[in-house]
């Protein structure tokens, strides 16, 4: 039917998806063009071209400091949040636990919460029965936020299933971890892999949380940019940037080819 | 090998009572289908055997064994699931191969033979390779069999495997599991709803109802002798007419009668079975067969089937159906006279269905 | 070991997580609104009730949320369409260039915004060339500057939703409708306006409560004197120090945002009865 839309009203869309696109991944191209700038002022398009501000950041103890620990959390959390959440998309999944629908409710509820009320709430809460914030709490806080996206896409593979596989397993003799391990596990990997990337991305650029739990030495990435945007902003912001924009980019792709992006878009 | 032995068996679901105390002995060795309408209990009684579902009272024997409380995993049973259920991220092969090394049987090298064996009996030996999804219907059909065979099970359990099938392939299906049947002799319990599907595999059926027996035997002995109303239309295409049975005559409601068959029949009314294939239309002016009787019924609808016609013949209020040959033809609203043999004439006690 | 058991083993771990560090947090932050030197109190609603300021705040987080969702729509409805019309070669391209900025990090996406739109950015610059705007003129530290960074954020969340409904929308009933003399644009009105209200209804749900709660972004693009609710709550923990206060303004937006919310979740639970 496409030629039954008319023609000048077919050329706005295209015009008008251009608008789209570049209000979208603008404000990106202007991040990684800014970090190729060769003087230290923030303008776009850039005076001269250089790469000093990558060297900088590569050489940078604060920025070092704050990728490794953006790193190291979101490895950590990247790891408990799939465990967690894998485990629980399958118990949901079988349903033969009372409430099985609520039960998927109650993963998928810090999604429905804004996370700055939540960031909030971990403050206080760590601050009164425990003391200052660490390395524990962001893991912690940022697992809790990840949960629910790999609850998500595990149990949406898991829907796609075949329903007999555990019993048919069952009759050829395999026990209940034999079911778990050789079946129900390799039935489930793609939406967990997916899950996976998924807390990894968002542990790794998480800024809400990490800026109400953080404390001298505890500065995450985007916090630490966040500081640096507040107070200096110059050009090797932008070179960090850009290296965590390639970063995501990388990480779509995978989840791409492991689960599609289209299924993720309609979730 | 030894017998599979069902006691008693009755299972509820909340309130809804499904099976209502089922009793069968299997004999070591023998084919048996459970055979019945949806909802009749049959899968859930399979599923029971299997260890899928509990029983609410009752005992199941697998070889001599109690194994009611026991779960799938440690009875010797396979089961071939209905939509196959073959594990996606493994091979043929590694499909097959699967029962084998959950149960512990052989080694690597002579679990591989017995793969192969399998997959030679369902002639699949140069598909071994393959995933699941890359193979047809029918073939996938064929990878779940060999697997359920490979590990020789006390007892095979059959989930109606042939109804996702096209009619062809069914019928190969069912050579294929007839052959199967005579080499390995497995005792083997097989579900389904079609009756002619029962009849050519079976060495015995269960014929269900609303969780019950209705009836059960040799193929041919409940087809030809169907003790009920209802085991007498599941099997075959039967009419059944309303008759009084008195003074050694079946008096139909149209004020015509038929003689009574030998046998001990009580009086008052009765159902009267009459297979399609039992009765036929005779053209004007031809004879009735000596011993034989007729009827006088007036021509309804043709049914074309190819090598036969389907009459409807109107008796009264009654609406027979009558198989013949191709050569009849006869004309809708004109006069007919029924002949039939009354030796094939079965007097069923009237049901209350 | 029943199924019922392994399968409570199996989600127990994650029951306990989201219970202690979710569910008691929320809890904890609950309380310390109400929390005052004599035992329960109202007074950090109160203050803020009555103070101008902070009305002024509320005001405004609730006056910027309302045109960003507007303004999602409008653009977020027709892209989606076009999305869902277009061959799934293209809508994969365009659904990557959805998710693109979803995934990068709130600060990155901001910092793109500040430079284009600070005093030296491309687009003052550009509409000071033009003569549209005086010398010193800024978007930056603006409301303005506030609603396009949001935008930019939030837009996904809209066209992802929308399309969603439409990509289920069956294209037989707008060619139904044109054969029955519809036009373009008519048919649009009353065929896919109607049967995508569900998703049009849930992506401005999901907007106006992601922007209401924002803070990166509105601190970042907002500046000191541009506050709203969220960014207020930033400064009261970090540098006053008033959690008290902040939880109190944490409950007035989590108020606000279940008042949007659980009048959605009631109509969508009507169908599943009716």
């Amino acid at each position: 039917m496409v030629s039954a839309i008319p023609l000048p009203l077919r050329i706005a869309a295209w015009v008008f998806v251009a608008f789209c696109a570049l209000l979208l991944i603008g404000p990106l191209i202007v991040v990684v063009g800014v970090s190729l700038s060769e003087s230290r002022f923030i303008a776009f398009p850039p005076d001269g071209l250089s790469l000093r501000w990558y060297a900088q950041v590569l050489s940078s103890d604060a920025y070092l400091a704050a990728g490794w620990l953006s790193l190291q959390l979101a490895v950590l959390v990247t790891v408990s949040a799939t465990i967690l959440g894998g485990a629980a998309a399958i118990a949901i999944h079988r349903r033969r636990l009372p409430a099985s629908e609520a039960m998927a409710t109650y993963f998928l509820s810090p999604l429905v919460l804004p996370t700055i009320i939540y960031a909030l709430g971990m403050l206080m809460l760590w601050s009164a029965f425990v003391g200052p914030v660490s390395l524990l709490t962001l893991w912690i806080a940022h697992s809790v936020i990840a949960v629910p996206y790999v609850v998500r896409t595990t149990l949406a593979v898991l829907a796609d299933s075949d329903p007999f596989l555990e019993e048919a397993a069952a009759t050829m003799g395999a026990g209940r971890v034999q079911r778990l391990w050789l079946v129900l596990l390799p039935q489930c990997l793609p939406g967990l892999a997916a899950g996976a990337f998924f807390a990894f991305n968002l542990s790794f650029d998480e800024a809400v949380v990490s800026l109400f739990l953080r404390r001298p030495g505890l500065t995450t990435l985007p916090v630490h940019i966040y500081n640096q945007l507040e107070f200096s902003p110059d050009p090797a912001v932008a070179a960090v940037s850009t290296i965590m924009i390639g970063l995501t980019v990388f990480l779509i792709l995978v989840i791409d080819r492991l689960v599609g992006v289209q299924k993720v878009a309609s979730n | 090998m030894a017998d599979l032995s069902l006691q008693d068996i009755r299972k509820s679901f909340g309130a809804v009572e499904v099976l209502r105390g089922i009793s069968l002995e299997i004999p070591a060795g023998s084919f048996v289908s459970l055979l019945g309408a949806s909802g009749c209990g049959k899968t859930t009684l399979l599923r029971i055997v299997a260890g899928l579902e509990s029983v609410s009272t009752g005992k199941v024997m697998i070889g001599g064994r109690d194994v009611t409380s026991l779960p799938p995993e440690q009875r010797d049973i396979a089961m071939m699931f209905q939509s196959y259920a073959l594990l996606p991220h493994l091979n043929v092969a590694e499909n097959v191969r699967f029962p084998l090394r959950m149960r512990r049987i052989g080694n690597p090298s002579e679990q591989r033979e017995r793969v192969m064996e399998a997959l030679e009996t369902v002639q699949l030996a140069h598909l071994a390779d393959r995933r699941p999804r890359q193979l047809s219907g029918g073939q996938q059909q064929r990878v779940a069999l060999a697997r359920a065979i490979v590990s020789r099970p006390t007892a095979l359990l059959l989930d109606e495997p042939l109804s996702n099938l096209d009619a062809r392939l069914r019928e190969d299906m069912q050579v294929e599991l007839i052959e199967m049947h005579k080499r390995l002799g497995l005792t083997t319990l097989f579900v389904t709803h079609d009756q002619e599907e029962a009849l050519s595999l079976s060495d015995q059926i269960v014929l269900l109802n609303a969780g019950t027996i209705e009836q059960q035997g040799a193929p041919a002995d409940i087809y030809s002798a169907p003790t009920s109303a209802f085991a007498s239309s599941f099997l075959g295409s039967s009419n059944l007419i309303p008759a009084i049975a008195a003074d050694g005559k079946l008096q139909l409601e149209d004020g015509q009668s038929l003689p009574l068959p030998a046998g001990d029949y009580p009086s008052g009314p009765v159902t009267v079975a009459l297979r399609q294939e039992d009765a036929s239309l005779l053209p004007d002016g031809a004879e009735v067969p000596s011993g034989w009787v007729s009827l006088n019924g007036r021509v309804g609808t043709r049914v074309y089937l190819g090598a036969r016609n389907r009459y409807i013949v109107h008796l009264g209020e009654e609406r027979l159906r009558v198989l013949t040959n191709a050569g009849i033809q006869l004309e809708a609203g004109t006069s007919a006279r029924l002949a039939l043999d009354p030796s094939r004439l079965r007097v069923l006690p009237r049901d209350k269905s | 070991m029943t199924d019922r058991r392994e399968n409570l083993i199996l989600v127990a771990p994650g029951l306990l997580l989201l219970a202690v560090a979710f569910f008691w947090p929320i809890g904890q932050m609950l309380m310390l609104a109400f929390e005052g030197p004599d035992g329960p109190t109202l007074d950090h609603f109160r203050r803020f009730l009555g103070d101008e300021f902070y009305l002024t705040v509320l005001w405004r987080t609730v006056r910027l949320s309302l045109l960003i969702t507007l303004i999602c729509l409008l653009i977020g409805f027709p892209l989606a369409y076009i999305m869902a019309r277009v061959g799934p070669r293209a809508r994969l391209w365009l659904i990557i260039m959805l998710i693109l900025p979803l995934m990068t990090s709130v600060v990155v996406r901001t910092f793109g915004w500040m430079v284009v739109l600070s005093r030296s950015g491309l687009i003052p610059s550009t509409l000071r060339d033009m003569g549209l705007v005086g010398r010193s003129y800024a978007i930056m530290h603006s409301e303005l500057a506030i609603v396009i960074g949001m935008v930019q954020v939030l837009l996904p969340f809209m066209a992802l939703s929308i399309l969603g409904v439409l990509l289920r929308l069956d294209i037989r009933l707008e060619e139904a409708a044109r054969t029955m003399g519809c036009s373009f644009l008519s048919s649009m009105r009353s065929v896919v306006l109607p049967l995508s209200a569900p998703g049009i209804l849930a992506g401005s749900l999901l907007v106006f409560t992601l922007s209401a709660s924002s803070f990166v972004t509105p601190n970042l693009l907002g500046g000191p004197r541009v506050q709203v609710l969220a960014a207020s709550i930033y400064r009261q923990v970090t540098q006053t120090l008033d959690w008290n206060f902040a939880a109190a303004q944490a409950v007035i937006l989590f108020a606000g945002v279940a008042l949007v919310l659980i009048p959605y979740i009631m109509l969508m639970r009507r169908p599943a009865h009716g």
